[in-house]
């Protein structure tokens, strides 16, 4: 029966309404396993010292005026980059719009790198939209609900995602290994231009992951003997067990019913 | 004289089982998280086994497979082994001290592993089995808290 069930799982989709119904179901226990999360968070907040928040204050209002400093010189390099590329006739880079989302739950099993996030296609959300955090790519919308959805993480065994060196825009994919720091490039042939600490972002080849976003830096590439291709293990640049709080990327032209925040 | 019914105080149990399950945990706490509702269905099998056999273990692994999202009957299969292990050997292990039983878990939870990483590799996903004796250590040790819990419940409901 075991087998029978994991064949029809596997092969066709007649057993999805069951994990539909259940995702449902499982909901509310995510919402109150993140009650003691929630609540550190509050602590964390409202405990600490008025001189802390002070001083964090200022800090971020210089790093703002930073950040903005360098959003200038960015908006004119994009600009710039617009008027070559169409000089070049080449097509118009599109620009991203995000959502921002929280995450409500996480895979409890450990070999599955998926999280659930608070929003579905009320907001426009659909299936294999890339969503971001802070520091770079965290993967895509794999089921879509109501109010919440399922993202997979680059980092599961079953995915993978077009990538590029930063530095000279050498072609790989980097492949999740089940674990969250560490992700590897398949195919990497040993005279290939990568080093230690090249950066890699997406390719935007395949059309699913934007281009320009970061994936992750190079940190380690090992030759077996008697191997065709390079071993080369990348370090994700996104926080993936860390992140709470994640962007959904829109691109321009993809539906969006909700508008909020972008 | 009817035998005591456990339907809410094991439901109670699984639902405990489940908070603690997706509690979020970051880092190598992922990996040696125990599978509490296996250790939950090992307890109520141990305590009442005349109630709750291979088929209640088989009805949680269906739940922990939509849980878990993996494909359904691949926990089943996991929870029926384990499950029916522990229904062998119910009668002697109510002779049995803590230790004992917390050693069995250990062995049980690595029996499942074994078994679940053989299941993921007819599908081609590879699954690190590095871990698995601290898994086994961390899974006896919370073994002692859940024979606890679920002994007061069944002495409370009694």
């Amino acid at each position: 029966m075991a087998f029978g069930l994991m064949t029809l799982d596997a092969y066709t989709t007649w057993l999805s309404p069951i994990h539909n119904v259940v995702d449902h179901l499982v909901r509310p226990f995510h919402w109150l396993s993140n009650i003691p999360d929630r609540v550190l968070e509050w602590g964390e907040v409202n405990t600490e010292p008025r001189s802390d928040i002070q001083k964090e204050n200022a800090r971020l209002k210089q790093e703002s005026l930073i950040h903005r400093g360098q959003l200038q010189r960015m908006s004119e390099l994009a600009a710039e980059n617009l008027r070559l590329r169409q000089l070049l006739n080449a097509t118009e880079l599109l620009m991203d719009s995000v959502l921002v989302t929280e995450v409500i739950g996480v895979s409890p099993n450990p070999q599955s790198h998926t999280v659930t996030i608070d929003r579905g296609s009320d907001d426009g959300v659909y299936v294999g939209q890339p969503i971001l955090d802070a520091e770079g790519l965290m993967g895509q919308i794999v089921s879509v609900y109501d109010s919440h959805s399922v993202a997979l993480l680059i980092t599961d065994s079953s995915h993978a995602l077009p990538v590029q060196v930063l530095r000279n825009g050498v072609r790989s994919i980097a492949e999740g290994t089940s674990d969250y720091n560490l992700m590897r490039l398949r195919f990497v042939s040993p005279t290939s231009d990568i080093r230690e600490g090249d950066q890699m972002v997406s390719s935007g080849l395949g059309g699913r992951f934007p281009v320009g976003y970061p994936v992750g830096t190079v940190t380690s590439i090992t030759q077996k003997p008697g191997e065709r291709f390079v071993d080369v293990e990348v370090d994700p640049s996104a926080e993936l067990d860390r992140s709470r709080h994640l962007l959904l990327v829109f691109t321009v032209g993809e539906t969006d019913s909700n508008g909020a925040l972008r | 004289m009817n035998p005591v019914n456990y339907i809410i105080p094991v439901i109670f149990s699984l639902m405990v089982a489940v908070f603690l399950q997706l509690m979020p945990s970051t880092g190598s706490w992922l990996l040696w998280k125990p599978n509490f509702l296996l250790l939950m269905v090992i307890a109520w099998i141990l305590y009442i086994p005349n109630q709750y056999g291979i088929g209640f273990a088989s009805v949680v692994g269906l739940f922990a497979d939509a849980l878990f999202r993996t494909p359904l009957g691949h926990y089943v299969l996991v929870f029926a082994l384990c499950g029916a292990i522990a229904y062998l050997l119910s009668r002697w292990l109510t002779y049995f001290s803590m230790f004992h039983r917390a050693f069995l878990v250990f062995v049980l939870v690595i029996f499942g592993e074994l078994v679940g990483a053989a299941l993921f590799s007819i599908w081609d996903i590879p699954k690190n089995l590095s871990h698995l004796h601290i898994l086994g250590f961390t899974s006896a040790i919370t073994w002692v808290l859940v024979d606890r819990f679920v002994a007061r419940i069944q002495l409370h409901h009694r």
